[in-house]
């Protein structure tokens, strides 16, 4: 039997914008059925910045899994040979910055490529802003200045959006964008969660009550935005999830 | 300036600016030695009076540390400084090729060559640097920040030494660390004896400078670091042969020069933690 393919994307979140909320990283790890799954962090939007890969083992404790990162820029300190590194993960978890750069240095490394059997042997792949973009085929990146189009690396045959409620300029850019052709998407505010199996949503999960995922496509020459049932984690017992922490790295 | 360029280098030529490129076979901004003479070397180049420098850190993943370093070595001298972040969005947004074009000198620095390259094509940098170059910016390096802009250099991107195509802004090749790096080295041979096109091995400390395709100037701003001339002597071989370097001096003492100050002061501190203080 072919392994599930799975590709979990957050509009914002997760541990480097909602610190103390672990709701989404918890949601993402479960999926792996595993009770110590093997989790990597691609810092490689951010540059592989040091204070974002600490901040990546302080969330992913080795008490709840086996936390690892794969650098890209000093390679001296990072695993040998990236595609049997990343095979043998559970989960992917790629992080937020630039998502030019990203695909860039990602492609200069064949990473791409390991990326892609790697989500077809079963590897989960996950990641927030220029970690979701990346997935779909194309989308909206606001780097340095106006929002312009970009295409991602096509394993999801969509479009796509992020922080969603929470930066009009990029939604006012994504709906220039599919006026002029782009393809039909979805979007997720921060706290949002797609889970795609294989092409197709599967379900759209929150780390907060008021998180929402959605579609949006053109429909006779206009933008129509439809709100997807979103399903809240949190049980009560948990925190009020807080208010997303400052120096997030949004893409 | 104690490390201003030779006026005998090169300058202006009609019309058109000449394109000004200096690389830099191993640079910091520390006080180590010949390090303060190289950047004031490069500052010297400029025809401004308060000539714009922006750093781009790309190829360290924009390491905190080389940014720091860069604004705190530039930061009471003339000049206006900036850096431009590819990956980071907390800071300033730039339009970066208004930003890029307005410079007088742009500093690339060391770090992964092949990670540079190809993030500058992913954002469109490399087309925008070539346009500044021709129209005047003096286009400036170390390490990968200097290799990039021939046609090939030695890279450790991926770990052991390895050809990489740079740019091609400059005919022929470079290798930068050379005598620090003797991988690198023995690798740049090979390559020159069998693939590449014939080239320059730069030691740290020491500089080229070009105006166009010409070299121009040599450089060497600490004793016993050179810059060589590395061709192919047929059959597999190579040939090797030293460059006339200009010594540049440093503005004020360097650190290095400083040690027997430091290795002092700390015999005083350790006795003086003996008698009583507590020693961490």
């Amino acid at each position: 039997m072919p392994a599930k393919r799975q590709i979990v994307t957050f509009g914002g979140g997760g541990f480097s914008m909602e610190a103390g909320n672990p709701l989404l990283d918890e949601f993402v790890l479960g999926l792996t059925g595993s009770a110590r799954p093997r989790v990597c962090f691609l810092p490689q939007a951010s540059g592989d910045a040091d204070h974002y890969i600490v901040r990546f083992y302080r969330a992913f404790g080795a008490d709840r899994c086996v936390p690892s990162h794969l650098s890209l820029f000093r390679r001296l300190r990072s695993p040998r040979e990236p595609r049997r590194h990343l095979l043998a993960q559970d989960l992917i978890y790629v992080g937020g910055g630039s998502v030019r750069s990203l695909l860039g240095v990602w492609r200069a490394h064949g990473i791409d490529e390991i990326l892609m059997e790697a989500w077809d042997r079963g590897v989960i792949l996950c990641g927030l802003s220029a970690g979701s973009l990346c997935w779909f085929t194309e989308g909206v990146s606001t780097f340095h200045g106006s929002a312009e189009r970009v295409e991602g690396l096509g394993f999801l045959p969509w479009s796509n959006t992020v922080h969603y409620s929470s930066e009009p300029d990029r939604r006012e850019a994504y709906h220039r964008c599919l006026c002029d052709g782009m393809r039909p998407g979805y979007a997720a505010d921060d706290g949002a969660a797609l889970h795609f199996v294989d092409h197709n949503l599967a379900q759209v999960v929150a780390s907060r009550p008021d998180a929402r995922g959605y579609r949006v496509e053109l429909q006779v020459g206009r933008v129509v935005t439809s709100r997807l049932a979103t399903r809240y984690l949190g049980d009560g017992t948990l925190a009020a999830p807080v208010r997303p922490a400052a120096g997030a790295v949004p893409a | 300036m104690a490390g201003g360029p030779d006026p005998s280098a090169g300058g202006r030529n009609g019309a058109r600016p000449s394109r000004t490129t200096v690389v830099l076979g191993g640079h910091e901004f520390s006080r180590r030695r010949g390090n303060e003479a190289l950047r004031d070397y490069v500052l010297g180049l400029a025809t401004v009076e308060h000539p714009r420098i922006c750093l781009l850190p790309t190829a360290s993943g924009d390491a905190e540390a080389q940014i720091h370093g860069f604004r705190q070595s530039l930061g009471g001298l003339p000049c206006r400084v900036s850096d431009l972040s590819l990956f980071r969005l907390e800071g300033e947004r730039l339009a970066l090729r208004e930003h890029l074009l307005r410079q007088d000198i742009i500093y690339v620095g060391g770090g992964s060559m092949n990670n540079l390259l190809a993030i500058w094509r992913a954002h469109g940098i490399d087309r925008i640097l070539r346009e500044a170059w021709e129209a005047g910016t003096i286009l400036c390096g170390q390490s990968a920040g200097a290799m990039c802009w021939f046609e090939w250099g030695i890279s450790r991107s991926s770990g052991a030494a390895q050809p990489m195509r740079g740019l091609g802004f400059l005919p022929g090749s470079l290798s930068v660390h050379y005598h620090r790096d003797a991988d690198r080295r023995r690798v740049f041979h090979q390559a020159v004896a069998l693939v590449i096109p014939a080239g320059y091995g730069l030691d740290d400390g020491t500089g080229l400078l070009f105006r166009d395709d010409e070299l121009a100037e040599v450089v060497s701003a600490r004793p016993g670091s050179g810059a060589w001339r590395v061709q192919s002597a047929g059959g597999g071989a190579w040939k090797e042969t030293a460059l006339r370097a200009r010594q540049l001096a440093d503005p004020r003492p360097a650190i290095d020069e400083q040690d027997g100050a430091v290795s002092e002061l700390r015999r005083t501190l350790a006795s003086r933690a003996g008698g009583g203080l507590t020693a961490r």
